[in-house]
Order: C-alpha cells, then structure tokens, then sequence
C-alpha cells in the first residue's frame, strides 16, 4: 500500500518522520477498514457531515420560514413532504437537515472545549508532581461530580438562551474524564525509558511534553473525543427539549419540543417527533461505533475479543 | 480500566438518543397508571387539571382552578345565567338601589351551610366587612370592595351597602360569601389557607371533602342545595401536569374532562370513540404589550425599556406588521378569531372592533413608510434605527405556551421585513421583568369576565405601581388620563346601554395606543367522555365552554351518562352524528340508541370491575 513511500530512500530526519507517519496512518487505515460497524458508523457520520455542509444548497433557508412555509401545518408524510409537515407547515426532513447542523456545530465545539481543557490539565498533572499535580487533580474531582445537565440549565437562565451557552455549558463539564484518561495515559508514557533518555540528553518539560508524551496520548484523545461528540450532542438535544435552546434555531432537541408542545404524542403525529430522535439516536450511534472502532485499532488487547 | 467505562457510556449514549424521543411517550402513558378506584355505582366525574393550587381560601385565590373551586363551593350574591350571561339571584334572591345608586339593600336567601348553620346576612356582611378592613382579605377581589362606603345587616334577611360612588358591579360581586362562624376564629388571612379542616363548610353546590396536595381535590354534592343537588356522586380535580397525558388519560377514561387542548389534540379526538371534542367561542384574549416606558404613580420612570418604543409611531408600525389572520390559521390551528377587540367578542354588549380606516392591519409596507417617515433609517444589518434609538426589541414569551412562541416566531419574521429585529426570548414567567420594567415586548392574555369592569380597571393610571416592585395589576404600564375619565363614567353609568358605549370608548382608546395589542381570542378546546357525561351545561348555550364557567353550571348539572335517558340520547346522538356523517339520517337514530345501550352495559361493567 504504502509502496511508493517505502521504495523511496528516505535522505533526511524529516523525510523520514513523514514516511514513518504516513505508514503508521496506512496501516490504521488498514485495521479500522477490518471493522465493519467502524465502517458503518464512519458511513453514517460522513453522510450527516455532508448534509449539514450542503443543506443551504440543497434546501435553502427559505424552508426555515414560518411565515411563508412551503404546505399546510401538521400534514402527514406525502410525496411532496417525505416526512411530512411541521406545526408551521415546514417540511420536518427539511428541519431535520438544518438541524443537523446545530447539533453538529455544537458537539464538535463542545468536544473542541472539552478535549482542550482535559489534554492539558490531563498532561499537566500527570507531566508535574507535587502541590500542582494536587491542585489540577482536586479541580478536576470537584468538576467530575457537576452534573452537566443542570449546570446548562443555570447557566442557560443566567447568560440567555443561545447556541453558545449551551456549547460553554457542555465544555466546561465534561472535560473532567479526558483530563482523567490523559493524566492516566502520561503516567505510563513517562515511566518509559526513552523519556529518561529525552530527559538526560537534556530535554525540558516543555520538549518532554509536546515532543513525547503528547504524541502518545493523542490516540486515546482520539477515541475519547469520538465518544465524547456523541453525549454533547445529546445534551445538546436534551436541553433544547427542555425548552431552554434557542427556539428560532431549528435543532433537533428543539424539534422535538415543539412536536411535543402541539401534542403530537396523543395526536399520533409520528412524522413530527420520531425523525429528530431517530437522527439523534443515528448520529450518537455512529460517533460511537467509530470511537470504538478506534479504540480497537489503538489497543490490540481489545482486537482479539 | 476505563475500557469498560468506554463501553457501557459509549451504548447508553446511543440508547438515551432513542430514550429523548420516547421520554415524550413515556411520561404520558405514567399518568394513566395511578387509576382512581371507583367504588361501585358511585358516580364519579374526574376532571384533569394542569394548574397547582395557590390557596383554598377564597380571600387569596386567584388562579383559575381555585377560583372554580371557590364558585362550586361557596355560593355568590348573585350569579350569570348560564345561557345568556345576565345576572340571576343567588344568595341574594332580589335587590333593589336607591335613587342616587349609592344605597344597595340585598334580600339573602333563607338557606343553611354545609354544617346545618343557618346563611344570614351577617356572613355577607362580615365577609365584605373583612376585605374592606383586611388588607390580606382582599388579595384577590378587593376591587370589588374598594368603593364601598359600609355594609350593614339591619337583620338575617336584609343586607345594605352604602357606596362612595356609583359602582356599575354591584350585580357582578364575585366574592365567595364565607361563614362567618367558621372564619372569624382565623388570625391571620394571610396565611390561612383554608385546607386544614375537611369537609370545607360553604353554600355552593359541592363541599371539598379532600385535597391530596398536587395530586387531587375531592368535592361531594351538597345534597340540600337550593337550586337542586348535583347528579354526579363525586367531582374530583386530578392534577396532571403534561397536556399529552392528560388527553391519554381521557382517552383511557381515567379522566373523564380534559381543557386547553392544543388544536391537534382537538382534531384527533374528534375521531376518537366515546370522547366528545367541544369548541367554544374563548372568553380569553391573546396580546402582547409594548413597554411604553415603565413608571409609577407619580411618574418616575424605571426599567430599562427601549425607548422607541414610547414613540407612537413605531408601535403602530411594529403592530403593521403582526397578521393575526395568519397567527389564528397556523398557531391555532383555525381555533380562533383574530380581532384587535380588547373584550372578546363573545361578550356582543361590551365587545368594540375597528372598522374602515380605524384597522391598524398587516400592512408591512405602510410600516416601512411610517418608520421611513420618521426617519428611521435602516442599517448595514437592516434594523432600523434613528440616533441612538435601535429598533432592536426584547420579545420575552411565556415559554410554557406553545402557541405564543410560534406567534412569536412569525412575529419575528414579520417585523424583519420592516428593519425591527425582535428577539424571542421565552421566559417561564414574566412577574420579575415585569415588575423591575426591563422587557420590550411581553406576551399575555386575561380572562374576561362577562362584567367588564375588572378588565377595565388594570389599565388605570391609579393601577401603576406605588414603588419599584410594588403591586402592579397589568402588564402594560398603560396610563392615559381620558381613558381613566371613562372608566370613572362606566362604572357610574347604571343604563347598561349607556355603559356598554362608554365601554367601547375606553377599547377604542387602548386600540389607538397600541400599548395592549389584542390578537384576538382563540377557542376553549375541551373533550370529554360521552361514556361518563351525558349532558352539561354550557355557558353561553349554546357554542359555549364548560370548563372556566362564570357560575358553577358544567359540573352542577352535569349528568351521567344513561342516567337521565332523555337527555343524554339526545346528546350522545348528536355528538356521534359528527362522526356518521354520510351514513344515512335514518339509520343515525337507531345506531344513536343502540350506542347509548351499548355504553350503558360498558358502563356498568367498567364499575363492576373496579
């Protein structure tokens, strides 16, 4: 696979470390291919990426009107709307795309926040010992036990109903269990001999920290923020289903909510509130399976189950 | 270590994507599992309530379930009648006013409480007595009292109160009349809330025997009410939060009376077996109001309200753009009327509308002319604005009703169209804005009695608040001294014609200042089993509502199903007539019978079964 790059007579340290790399990603490549719900979920994940990128093509931002909508309100799935109509009269798989973007947006930036924090206060603590390593592993306890939800409620009361707090809400309270994993994973990175070696040739913490360990706590990180998409999205969603999202952004928490607002669970409306959960579902479900299909790639224990 | 941590988190994840649409579903079939165990051949009339109980007693209850609790409990002076609306005796059986209007002499009816003490003249005057000296006695209907001079019981029959004024309500006191023998041990109205000692003792057509807090409020008829027993064994307020539970629970008749439907739920009930959908015209009307600068009584302002708003011209433009035909068809469902009205029009004598050039309709080009014209101009960001004024406006809505957050959502839309952002904002209450002034748009709605006296009177310069944070009746910080002239002639003005005139006057000014601005009133959607109720009242009769009655007719008369054959065949067939349509006027008679039967026998063994 990797012919070309091999056959090459590798001249320079540089040319060298690409080479090495590229055949490292190949090879990952090449385990995570053997994964079928790896495959499946990277599938899914790719299809709902795109859609959200597109949808502005591909449907505009006229469906988002309420005071134009394309059809009449509450209409059951029909050829023309193939999931029916929305309490305005809007196309619900339209809502559902634009959706897709919210909920998208808001897992990745909230993952972004949440991996940012966890890998540096994760490396810190467990790079440095003594008194600072005790302070960073106490914050770290006390925001473990914050429950991420009714943090999101307060903070959504106090600074306002938008994308944003809920994204802050979700950063700042799920970083905890990255930071864990991290501080973990540099432990067992530092304890290698070659770090010694880094360290007697005259490496600072600085060096030891980006060069060594940060490269071999990436994986994990990796994995870690595959899993970690999928529950932001959820809160996400949970929290626009309460009521405290941005009710002008179509989200599919938002949706949601308002199928349940018209009654659409007693009125037997499936077309307004199955779809949004189902993509919910879909979405967490791939992130998910991808998350854990790297995971196998990165621990072969894991792969010979 | 953390590997299994992975996996377990990484399956609730997707589980719980599934679980958020379900929980929907799951919360709503809960309800129906707390089954209240009828015993047998009690008739019991279950009634699905969403409000908590602020307080029984009814010198401090002002929320809808606790007022209807007071009206089936305790019996008024006088009463509405059920298909017209005009004042009927009660308590009091005749009256009569001086010359003047000042002097008002009440004959009580010779009747007892629920204990065996006799009702006299006494109780009346001690319970006005009371509010008159009693701040917290008149927490909920001081206004009634306010302009009374004194009352006096020469003797157990006769009651006289003597006014300051003329006052037009004096046929309208909705004041629960209470026992004076019971009452007068409390110290402190403020926090007794009447729900210590059961069964409560009232007048009214049904006792409160039980309150189980958040949970039910059990009533038994008053079997030696004057105007006649209720039929039902039991009246019971089942507190059931989700408006989706509360329909499954009607539909699996563990409730037999469900209100505020949303227009969904009305559609696809009217297809439902043995459930009865009704569409009243709405005594309520929906609005919003526009902070027209917060002050108080003696004029300082307060709050932080856009102060374009307190320019004319751009509340009529921002109004310009609010299609209430389009709020009523889409938000509503078609379950409405829009109208710019402030009394709804159920009520013909009181209610006003614009008409010819007086409409200040959905025209968002003349809002763009009128905002051009005044020179606001429009920004990079298409708002509009002038100097420091930005036509960017706070658009708080109450975010427990759906239906004014979709209004709000096309309001928003709408208003772009003429360079004014809005920005919804759902709150779950708006006291607190309110209160401090800091909001630019709010939406709210009120209950019409059919008097309007009360409606009337929020709007008073005198309402304002006395102090920052104070007591404020409305929510709209209206004040317009010609308007207030008005109120002062209606309530003097005992002619109803004449007063009905003054009326429209005062709704025709509120509709000029854009302050209020009424969308119109949507329609009280309710259902009910036709299985348990054969017949009620409703009010008006007919096209009325049962639930939120002025008087306590629904559930008076309300009669179980089969009991009274001639009634309810009647109106079983005429609820199922709906569904048969296009099945052939002659075979509608016999399948009208032999569906009465047919419930009957359901009916029968549903009880014996429990």
């Amino acid at each position: 696979m990797t012919t070309s790059a091999s056959a090459a007579t590798p001249r320079t340290p540089r040319q060298l470390a690409w080479t090495r790399r590229r055949r490292a990603v190949a090879k990952f490549w090449g385990d995570y291919s053997q994964n079928r719900a790896g495959l499946f979920g990277l599938a899914v994940l790719a299809l709902f990426v795109l859609a959200a990128l597109l949808v502005p093509w591909i449907v505009g931002e006229d469906a988002l009107s309420v005071t134009r909508p394309a059809g009449e309100p509450l209409q059951p799935p029909s050829g023309e709307f193939w999931l029916g109509t929305d309490r305005s009269g809007r196309s619900v798989l339209d809502l559902i795309l634009w959706g897709s973007r919210v909920s998208l947006t808001v897992g990745f930036a909230a993952t972004f926040i949440s991996i940012a924090l966890g890998s540096l206060i994760g490396i810190l603590a467990g790079h440095f010992h003594g008194w600072l390593s005790g302070l960073l592993l106490r914050i770290t306890d006390w925001f473990l036990v914050m429950p991420t939800l009714v943090l999101a409620v307060a903070l959504a009361a106090v600074l306002g109903r938008s994308l944003s707090t809920i994204i802050i809400a979700i950063g700042v309270t799920s970083w905890p269990t990255t930071a864990r994993l991290v501080r973990a994973q540099t432990l067992a990175v530092e304890a290698r001999p070659y770090i010694e070696r880094a360290r007697a040739l005259g490496g600072g913490h600085w060096h030891v920290m980006t060069r060594h360990v940060l490269p071999n706590v990436m994986p994990i990180v990796l994995a870690q923020t595959t899993l970690m998409v999928a529950g932001a999205i959820l809160t996400e969603s949970t929290v626009a289903f309460l009521g405290l999202g941005d009710p002008t952004v179509p989200s599919w928490g938002s949706t949601i909510q308002a199928a349940r607002d018209t009654g659409a669970v007693s009125s037997g409306m499936w077309w307004y509130i199955l779809p949004p959960g189902i993509a919910i579902a879909l979405v967490a479900l791939a992130f998910t399976l991808c998350g854990r299909a790297i995971e196998g790639v990165l621990n072969p224990r894991l792969r010979s189950r | 270590m953390f590997r299994t941590n992975h996996r377990g988190r990484g399956f609730s994840t997707a589980v719980s994507g599934l679980l958020i649409t379900l929980l929907a579903c799951v919360t709503t079939l809960f309800a129906g599992s707390g089954a209240s165990a009828d015993t047998k051949d009690e008739k019991t009339l279950t009634i699905a309530v969403s409000q908590e109980v602020d307080s029984l007693s009814p010198f401090l209850a002002v929320r809808r379930i606790t007022t209807a609790i007071g009206r089936l409990s305790y019996d008024f002076l006088t009463n509405y009648d059920p298909k017209t609306g005009k004042t009927i005796p009660a308590l009091a059986e005749s009256w009569s006013t001086s010359e003047d209007g000042l002097t008002w002499t009440y004959k009580i009816r010779d009747t007892k409480w629920t204990d065996g003490q006799p009702i006299t003249a006494e109780d009346a005057r001690w319970t006005f007595d009371t509010m008159m000296k009693d701040e917290a006695a008149a927490t909920a209907n001081g206004n009634f009292v306010e302009n009374f001079e004194t009352v006096s019981a020469p003797d157990p029959r006769t009651l006289v109160v003597k006014l300051k004024a003329p006052q037009a309500t004096m046929l309208a006191l909705d004041v629960p009349i209470l026992p004076k023998h019971k009452w007068e041990k409390v110290t402190d109205f403020a926090k007794f809330n009447n729900d210590q000692e059961f069964p409560i003792v009232g007048s009214g057509p049904w006792i409160v025997s039980a309150y189980d807090v958040n949970n039910s409020i059990t009533l038994t008829p008053n079997k030696d009410f004057w105007r006649g027993a209720p039929k039902f064994d039991k009246l019971v307020f089942r507190y059931i939060d989700d408006s989706d539970a509360q329909v499954e629970a009607l539909k699996a008749g563990e409730v037999d009376f469900v209100s505020g439907l949303t227009p969904a739920q009305a559609t696809a009930l009217e297809s439902a077996d043995n459930i009865t959908v009704n569409k009243a015209k709405g005594k309520r009307f929906q609005a919003i109001t526009l902070n027209p600068g917060a002050k108080l009584q003696d004029g300082t302002a307060f709050g932080d309200g856009n102060k374009a708003l307190q320019d004319p011209i751009v509340r009529e433009a921002l109004v310009r753009t609010i299609d209430r035909e389009a709020i009523y068809k889409t938000a509503y469902g078609g379950f409405g009327e829009a109208n710019g009205g402030y009394i709804p029009s159920r009520y013909a004598d009181y209610h006003w509308q614009p008409e010819g050039d007086a409409v200040i309709g959905f025209d968002i080009a003349k809002a763009n002319s009128l905002l051009d014209g005044a020179g606001y101009a429009k920004g990079s960001d298409g708002i509009r604005a002038k100097g420091a004024l930005k036509l960017s406006f706070r658009f708080n809505v109450h975010g427990d009703n759906p239906q004014y957050i979709q209004a709000a959502e096309m309001m928003r839309e709408w208003a772009k169209e003429a360079g004014i952002e809005l920005k919804v904002e759902p709150v779950s209450e708006v006291g607190a804005l309110l209160d401090a002034g800091t909001y630019d748009i709010l939406t709210t709605g009120w209950s019409v009695n059919p008097d309007p006296d009360y409606i009337l009177g929020i709007n008073r310069c005198s309402g304002l608040p006395a102090k920052v944070g104070g007591p404020y009746l409305s929510d709209a910080y209206y004040c317009n001294p010609e308007y207030d002239k008005l109120y002062a002639a209606q309530l003097a003005e005992l002619d109803p014609a004449k007063r009905a005139g003054i009326v429209k006057q005062m709704e025709e000014i509120l509709y000029k200042d854009n302050v209020f601005v009424v969308w119109g009133y949507a329609d009280q959607l309710e259902a009910f089993r036709s299985d348990t109720i054969g017949s009620m009242q409703p009010q008006p009769d007919p096209g009325g509502n049962y639930d939120s009655q002025d008087g306590y007719w629904s559930w008076w008369s309300a009669t179980p199903a089969g009991e009274d054959s001639g009634a309810a065949s009647g109106d079983d067939g005429g609820s199922n007539s709906g569904l048969l349509v296009g099945g052939g006027a002659v075979v509608l008679a016999a399948l009208a019978a032999g569906l009465v039967l047919m419930r009957r026998r359901g009916g029968a063994t549903a009880d014996d079964r429990e």
